[in-house]
């Protein structure tokens, strides 16, 4: 598969089947990495991770390193984290805060903006040079949502506003929720590898099927999970436990597409009305006296579980947080999941998310361990060369349109979403860079 | 003359580390889950150095109840990230036990190594940590452990068992 042709690529994926290659195959991986990583919209960060003129924080979009950073007049900057000299990685902290990037190797230094300031030894310089022209390349396109950050490494391709448009209300879902209509990503961070393909843990962030059968270690005898977020006395009935059967509140439950590879779960029907606890009312109380009592009740009632927004982050409704997904290699990913400080909101409200978040979506956590399990093990099965295809057909044919809310409905148990999934990954590939 | 501090016989506590990582060592999640008081606390940080459980990330931080849960899945037959399960092997040493304070609690710090093979592959944890334990009649009862592994902002592949 090294050269890509569309006609080649486009055999790998029919409508309720994707070849096995499409997670085994390592030049497949690297096309991935030139013909998605290299072009779409990513999220890179969020602005209250650079709060302060000089702010940084390092991360990597696909295989390029990338410098966030905050400059003085107050814009956030996504520069490649690489020297234009011979190439150092000028910036190797995760975070931190400068008022000048310099490179260890041989001391050039970088304002915040890219720019190239000052060079040692300059009489080595030729007469033409040029420091203008040797600024930190600049991701060519970046785009900020209510503080989420996108940046593009292509200079054409859809606009931001074509590609995240249609996810906008699932982020405002979320930044609504704080009393100050502001997020923070400042409580640190959850990083967990797996030695699987990253498209697996993307199919799965959509996946209600999955939940009775890849969680069944958190279920108890009554067939209910454990409760996931603050004021919940328990969790979401998972299995009817007569019938031995996935409970009607997940059968029920819908997915919705909306072109791009994006999509989402509803919510199940977590005890509405009955979410109580001191630190859960005196939020509520907060976000009423903010916004009214009838929208923070809509506020508060929930309607999406996951959000997937392509090709490489998550929101999750429930357990709130935001995930990012970063391939390594054909067979390696790495996820970092980041727990939101609502503004605004009590602090026993936020520390009860994040104590919730630990249990389940920390590297120990007792949810997210058993998929990163299932992802294993899938790459593993996947090296079976006798059985091709991998069957994503459920509810094939059975979506309908859904014109309230301008998208495709599904059911969440089906897999409409992952066929959504490669329509957009066969958009990205079938095209030559 | 010199105040007469009374030296600490380290014996009880180190006998107590050695049992608790034998309960890990032999899964008996159950009975280690019990060294911990009521109000007992379990917290591995996910950075160096962190200051709260509460405003940030940890890799674990479970009161009993949580501890509960926990360990409840760790014994369910369907926890695939533990089919098959670890079998971890820990080493604790350097010990230093602090006199009691006001409440008669000690402080003992310990470094340990745990290294767990699970499934064709075998990995490290280490670092330090520290037990607030309170006497109990004869023996001791875990108020908070803490554990600050060298790599704990590092990335992980899922962990099971506790260190
Ligand atoms: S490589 Fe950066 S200064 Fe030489
Ligand atoms: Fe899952």
């Amino acid at each position: 598969m090294r050269n890509g042709h569309a006609d080649q690529i486009a055999r790998l994926i029919e409508p309720g089947r994707v070849h096995r290659s499409v997670y085994t195959d390592p030049d497949l991986f690297e096309l991935e990495l030139e013909r998605i990583f290299s072009r779409a919209w990513l999220f890179v960060g969020h602005a209250s991770q650079v709060p302060e003129p000089g702010d940084y924080i390092t991360t990597e979009l696909g295989r390029q390193p990338v410098i966030m950073c905050r400059h003085r007049d107050g814009s956030v900057q996504v520069l490649l984290n690489r020297c234009t000299h011979r190439g150092a990685k000028v910036v190797n902290e995760r975070k931190g805060h400068a008022s000048r990037l310099v490179c260890c190797y041989h001391g050039w230094a970088y304002d915040t903006d890219g720019r190239l300031v000052t060079v040692p030894v300059p009489e080595g310089c030729g007469e033409g040079f040029d420091k203008e022209a040797f600024g930190l390349a600049r991701a060519p396109r970046v785009g900020e949502y209510r503080g989420f950050v996108f940046a593009s490494l292509a200079a054409g391709g859809p606009s931001f506003e074509d590609h995240i448009g249609p996810m906008k209300g699932n982020i405002d879902d979320l930044v609504d929720r704080a009393p100050d209509g502001e997020l923070a990503l400042d409580a640190g961070m959850h990083r967990y590898v797996y030695n699987g393909n990253w498209k697996l843990q993307l199919e799965n962030v959509l996946d209600s099927y999955h939940v009775p059968f890849g969680h069944a270690s958190t279920v108890n005898k009554d067939g209910v999970q454990f409760a996931r977020r603050e004021g919940d006395s328990k969790g979401a009935a998972v299995i009817e436990t007569k019938k031995k059967e996935t409970a009607g509140s997940w059968r029920d439950r819908k997915s919705f597409i909306v072109g791009n590879g994006h999509g989402w779960t509803s919510n199940t029907t977590l005890d509405d009305g009955k979410r109580s606890s001191p630190a859960f009312d005196a939020y509520k109380r907060v976000l009423v006296d903010k916004v009214g009592a009838e929208r923070a009740n809509e506020i508060l009632t929930p309607r999406l579980h996951n959000s997937l927004i392509y090709p490489n982050m998550s929101i999750m409704g429930l357990n709130i947080h935001v995930r990012v997904i970063k391939p390594i290699a054909v067979d390696r990913t790495e996820v970092t999941i980041y727990p939101i400080r609502l503004c605004g909101a009590p602090d026993a409200m936020n520390f009860g998310n994040i104590r919730l978040l630990n249990v389940t979506h920390s590297a120990a956590s007792f949810v997210q361990t058993d998929d990163l399990e299932s992802f294993v093990r899938a790459q593993k099965g996947l090296q079976s060369s006798l059985t091709d295809w991998v069957d994503i057909s459920r509810g094939l044919g059975d979506e309908e349109p859904d014109r309230d809310l301008n998208a495709t409905r599904g059911l969440a148990t089906h897999e409409m979403v992952v066929r959504a999934q490669y329509k957009a990954w066969l958009g990205y590939m079938r095209e030559a860079a | 003359m010199d105040a007469v501090v009374p030296a600490i016989d380290r014996a009880p506590f180190e006998q107590f580390l050695i049992h608790e990582a034998a309960l890990l060592d032999a899964r008996r999640f159950r009975d280690w889950m019990m060294l911990f008081a009521e109000d007992g606390t379990y917290w591995v940080p996910a950075v160096p150095d962190q200051q709260s459980p509460l405003n940030q990330a940890s890799l674990f931080y479970d009161d009993r109840e949580l501890m509960k849960t926990r360990v409840d899945r760790l014994e369910h037959p369907r926890i695939h990230v533990q089919t098959p399960p670890s079998r971890t092997a820990h080493l604790v040493g350097n010990i230093v036990v602090e006199p009691s304070d006001a409440n008669g609690e000690f402080a003992v710090g310990s470094t340990v190594i745990m290294v767990e093979y699970r499934d064709d592959t075998q990995r490290v944890f280490a670092g330090r940590q520290q037990h607030r334990l309170r006497r109990d009649g004869e023996g001791f009862r875990i108020v908070q452990k803490r554990v600050d592994l060298i790599n704990c902002d590092g990335a992980f592949e899922a962990m099971a068992v506790p260190i």
